[in-house]
């Protein structure tokens, strides 16, 4: 069973459970938190794609190339139409609070599970000072650092407009076409000690 | 029993001159134009120790890793390349990544590929490029990296089929892809290229025991025979692990030197005192290699054989 598969039979769970709600009470909390705030995620991040084609269609295709500046023309164009069409984007608008501390879990036991000579790679390969934010643009003359294939495996997955990349302590949503900043997680990163 | 890291000791190129001159060049195995070459090169202060090809019609490229630098040391290292094809004609090259590194602004893809690279550009050798963790992944749209607007893909060339994969963002797409294409190749070699080694004696990084963990079932489970990585600043060729040999080749511009481990029991050879590329030949069911360092110098050599392919599964009257 596929995690998407997964997380929906558990979120049918408590749909089936509360069909009878008793008048005049609060709706009963979730069941099922972590599949809820997994789905959650997953529509905003459609929602961000749906934002992403919409740009792509308002700016020139980009074409195989042997200009770089048509490249970099091409990312930067796309980024400036995406900032367009969110300009009031902040901070959790696709990961949203109650995926982002699914997350942070995740990331903390993927680490936990890791011994300190790994776990002291994984920090060495972050790129120094970068600052980050929504609709920031991600520096190129910076590497991206590699992202564990073991941690990825255990995240909902992106489609391909979308990535997750480790900045810091923290964890971004990176367009990849655009070179853009989706969104950002912060401090859900445990530092080598922690 | 302790690893041997191969150390080049200097070789004086005016010795080499001499006795590349002294040598008759009637009867050579070595065209005369390459001799030629080798010995304007010898004067020049570089040597080129390149072996000639083992059979006449075979399959042959380069390989450089960890190259957009910009920098000396990269047009020392493509002067060679350039050099090296005088005696052993390659006819694509593969990159291993970190192709552009600091800024990727159109004049950085002339200063860090275009220039160093211009000889072999202009006799139109394609380079084949994989993502490394300093590349811009839209570098997959610059036409000369040939990958066709993706961050992995595949090719085909001669017997071999060569896997180009993006290691610095292993998700499950690219997973199933790897899968798709490499139980659909029926090509006698098959061989993957990116950039993270699997298996590295290097300090500094070592084994990605993550993408290991990943990638070596598929290898194994499909016959994958070969590997090239970078990322390690050096050259490594390593003992054959679970039979498919892994070669790190990270060090066609930067330099990690002395940073291969003394005390790996993986090495089988090894060389961090200089920059060095690699140049390959596939005939038949064997792949000659040769590593050579930026002078020129021949740093390690030998061959391969291909691994035997997997054994098919069963068909259906016979599960009957």
């Amino acid at each position: 069973m596929t995690l998407s598969a997964f997380v929906l039979a558990l979120c049918l769970v408590p749909l089936a459970a509360s069909a009878d709600p008793v008048q005049g009470q609060s709706p009963p909390a979730p069941a099922n938190p972590i599949g809820t705030a997994v789905l959650g995620f997953k529509e905003r991040v459609a929602a961000y794609v749906k934002v992403h084609n919409e740009a792509e269609a308002k700016v020139p295709k980009l074409k195989e190339t042997n200009d770089p500046a048509k490249v970099q023309s091409h990312a930067a164009a796309l980024a400036d139409m995406i900032r367009k069409l969110r300009p009031d984007a902040k901070e959790g608008d696709v990961f949203g609070e109650a995926f982002r501390a699914v997350l942070a879990r995740e990331v903390r036991r993927d680490f936990l599970g890791r011994s300190a000579a790994d776990r002291k790679a994984l920090m060495e390969e972050l790129p120094p000072k970068v600052k980050v934010g929504v609709n920031m643009k991600y520096p190129t003359d910076k590497p991206l650092a590699t992202f564990p294939a073991r941690l990825l495996q255990k995240l909902p997955e992106l489609p391909p407009e979308l990535e997750y990349r480790i900045v810091d302590r923290h964890i971004v949503l990176r367009d990849v076409t655009a070179n853009v900043i989706a969104d950002v997680a912060r401090n859900v990163v445990p530092t080598t000690s922690s | 029993m302790p690893t041997r890291v191969l150390r080049m000791p200097p070789r004086p190129a005016l010795l080499l001159a001499i006795l590349l001159g002294a040598l008759p060049l009637i009867g050579s195995p070595q065209p005369m134009a390459a001799r030629a070459a080798a010995i304007q090169a010898a004067a020049a202060g570089a040597a080129n120790a390149t072996l000639a090809p083992h059979a006449e019609k075979s399959l042959r490229f380069a390989v450089i890793g960890d190259s957009g630098t910009g920098e000396k040391p990269q047009y020392q290292v493509g002067e060679q390349l350039t050099e090296s094809r005088t005696v052993f004609p390659f006819e694509f090259v593969l990159m291993l990544g970190d192709n552009i590194y600091g800024g990727e602004r159109p004049q950085d893809y002339s200063k860090k590929f275009e220039r160093p690279y211009q000889a072999l550009l202009e006799l139109k050798i394609p380079f084949y490029a994989s993502l490394g963790n300093h590349d811009d992944p839209n570098q997959r749209f610059y036409k000369p990296f040939n990958m066709d607007g993706k961050r992995f893909y595949t090719f085909e060339k001669g017997d071999a089929r060569f896997f180009a994969l993006d290691s610095n963002y292993m998700d499950q797409a690219q997973q199933e892809w790897v899968e798709k294409e490499l139980s659909a190749s029926k090509n006698k070699w098959k061989i993957a290229f990116f950039h993270h080694p699997l298996y590295s004696s290097g300090e500094k990084h070592g084994s990605q025991v993550d993408l290991r963990a990943t990638l070596e079932p598929l290898f194994l489970k499909y016959g994958v025979s070969v590997v090239f990585s970078g990322h390690e600043h050096f050259y490594e060729r390593l003992k054959p692990q679970n039979g498919i040999t892994y070669f790190t080749s990270g060090g066609a511009a930067k330099l990690r030197e002395g940073n291969i481990s003394s005390t790996s029991e993986m090495t089988a050879k090894g060389f961090d005192t200089d920059r060095s590329y690699m140049l390959i030949e596939i005939a038949d069911k064997t792949m000659y290699f040769q590593a050579l360092s930026r002078k020129g110098e021949l740093v390690d050599s030998g061959s391969v054989e291909v691994v035997k392919s997997p054994p098919a599964p069963p068909s259906e009257a016979a599960v009957r």
